[in-house]
């Protein structure tokens, strides 16, 4: 019998309209975005907790080496490790962990037993401790001619700045996907001021102020893209749990990348999505509504 | 300033609910449809404005309602000169106007109901201070059975008296309706006057423009017609 809220005096279409299915899409690809970021962080996350607390040494063979003075390096090196203060353990692999490293890429045939591989010694800090790392190189060099520090300080730097790079483009991406959803919802307002011309002339002529049309305008879209963002951020989610629940029977989306899967709550962030499109709709909405009425009242 | 200025409209214009000055009205370059219209609609007055077709009746109503401005002279509205009100004051003016309109603008997506509690909704009532109201209102233009009807399942005759409980239902300080009993039978006809009519006891100023002689003559009330974009003052309300 009621009006209900005022959103309801504009009617309601029939089955999904295009702007529905077009939020739809956006909001997918919105919570896909956000979910690369989150995955994106918690993979560099991981890197650098793995990597921070360790130090690897390896001792490259020359050419004209015996294997028994290459051995004799390895040991140096080793105990001027054990010795240094603040690592709290380390140990040489031996040469068939270090084959297993490299296994996966030249394969294990014949040829694997017949390269030259490094000696690698493979060291944990004790939490929270800080190495001189260039010291200990120094120290290593005087020692063992032939070997290498890696403190892996690089790498984290590079895997940050990887991570920080996938964050941004995300960032960048759902920025030019809340460009696109208001430009979606401005338009269809307009069309739907267009549509409704009549409605809103009489409710001008009843008296009705800019605000009260606004408002019919803007519920209806808040409402209209609310109902589409959800879906296309479920769509997203049940995504993710599919793609977490087949990594976790064992079937790998791709070798070497972090896993797509994201935990419970990471998924509650996906929340935003419908959240942040419904806003923008109400803002736009209200806005182009607005601005359209300005021109007859 | 300003509250002198509002003294001096005051002194001016009086307790009219409406003043036409030397209004002329023309639609683009077209010739005028009415020409140097002068009258006052007294706070409480109750009139038929009659005319043959292409008259000018709809047009003096639009200029009355403000969807029109006049090409000249000078319109006053519940004491405010139009020319120079604010158009953000609109609005507020136009809440004290109910209007029947000829086409009924009924919206034909909401129920015989929403239709009718619309003006309560834009001046910001509640639902549960209005149900009733509305819904009395229904009842006794003889719509009670069809309150959730939407406007295409009715007749024209139903629809004319949506068209008219919306305008009342809010009470209005002055009523303004364009032929309100086209489309129903006499007996219908005549209850929508009566109402008209009690309104107006209520202290409604009432202007309705019809050409039914009947509903004129059984009221005799004041008559005000337009002969070709002139207006001749017939009678005066009689006792």
């Amino acid at each position: 019998m009621s009006l209900g809220a005022p959103g309801s005096i504009l009617p309601r279409e029939k089955g999904a309209a295009p702007l529905d299915v077009v939020i739809a899409v956006m909001a997918f690809l919105a919570a896909l975005a956000l979910g690369a970021s989150l995955l994106a962080e918690r993979t560099a996350a991981g890197w650098r907790a793995g990597l921070s607390d360790r130090l690897t040494v390896q001792i490259v063979p020359p050419a004209n080496i015996s294997a028994k003075a290459l051995a004799r390096e390895a040991e140096t090196a080793l105990s001027i490790l054990r010795a240094t203060a603040g690592i709290a353990h380390a140990e040489m692999l031996s040469e068939s962990q270090t084959q297993a490293l490299v296994a996966p890429w030249i394969g294990s045939g014949a040829l694997l037993s017949e390269l030259p591989l490094p000696r690698l010694i493979d060291a944990t800090l004790v939490p929270g401790a800080r190495i001189d790392s260039a010291g200990l190189a120094r120290a290593l060099k005087r020692a063992a001619p032939d070997s290498e520090l890696d403190d892996h300080a690089r790498w984290i730097a590079r895997l940050a700045g990887l991570a920080a790079g996938i964050t941004w483009s995300a960032y960048v991406i759902l920025f030019l996907i809340a460009l696109a959803t208001a430009s979606a919802v401005a338009f269809a307002t307009r069309a739907g001021l267009d549509a409704h011309r009549e409605m809103v002339e009489l409710l001008h002529q009843m008296g009705a102020r800019p605000s009260f049309i606004a408002n019919a305008f803007e519920r209806h879209y808040f409402m209209s893209t609310l109902g589409a963002a959800l879906a296309g951020g479920a769509l997203a989610a049940v995504f993710f749990l599919v793609a977490g629940s087949l990594e976790s029977a064992g079937v790998e989306a791709a070798p070497f990348l972090p896993p797509l899967g994201l935990k419970m709550s990471e998924i509650g962030w996906l929340a935003l999505v419908p959240a942040i499109a419904g806003i923008i709709a109400l803002a736009t909405a209200r806005l182009s509504v607005l601005a359209a009425l300005r021109k007859i009242y | 300033m300003q509250a002198r200025l509002a003294r001096r409209k005051r002194r001016r214009y009086g307790a009219a609910m409406v003043r036409f000055e030397n209004v002329g009205m023309r639609y683009g370059a077209g010739p005028e449809v009415l020409r140097d219209v002068t009258f006052v609609l007294e706070a409480g007055s109750f009139t038929f404005l009659t005319g043959l077709s292409g008259a000018g009746k709809t047009t003096l109503l639009k200029l009355i309602d403000m969807t029109e401005p006049p090409s000249r002279g000078l319109v006053t509205l519940f004491g405010n000169d139009l020319s120079v009100t604010k158009r953000s004051a609109f609005p507020a003016l136009r809440r004290r106007i109910g209007v029947v309109f000829q086409d009924f603008r009924l919206l034909p997506h909401l129920s015989a109901f929403d239709n009718v509690a619309l003006p309560l909704r834009i001046a910001g009532k509640r639902e549960n201070d209005y149900v009733q109201d509305v819904e009395e209102l229904l009842s006794w233009v003889g719509l009670g059975e069809r309150m959730q009807a939407k406007p295409a399942t009715l007749s024209g005759g139903e629809q004319q008296r949506i068209a008219i409980a919306r305008a009342v239902v809010a009470r209005p300080d002055l009523l303004i309706a364009d032929e309100p009993t086209g489309n129903v039978d006499s007996e219908i006809g005549q209850r929508l006057i009566r109402l008209f009519a009690e309104l107006n006891r209520l202290g409604t100023t009432v202007l309705i423009a019809t050409h039914d002689r009947s509903l004129i003559e059984d009221l005799r009330a004041r008559e005000m017609r337009l002969v070709d974009g002139r207006l001749v003052e017939l009678r005066s309300a009689r006792p």
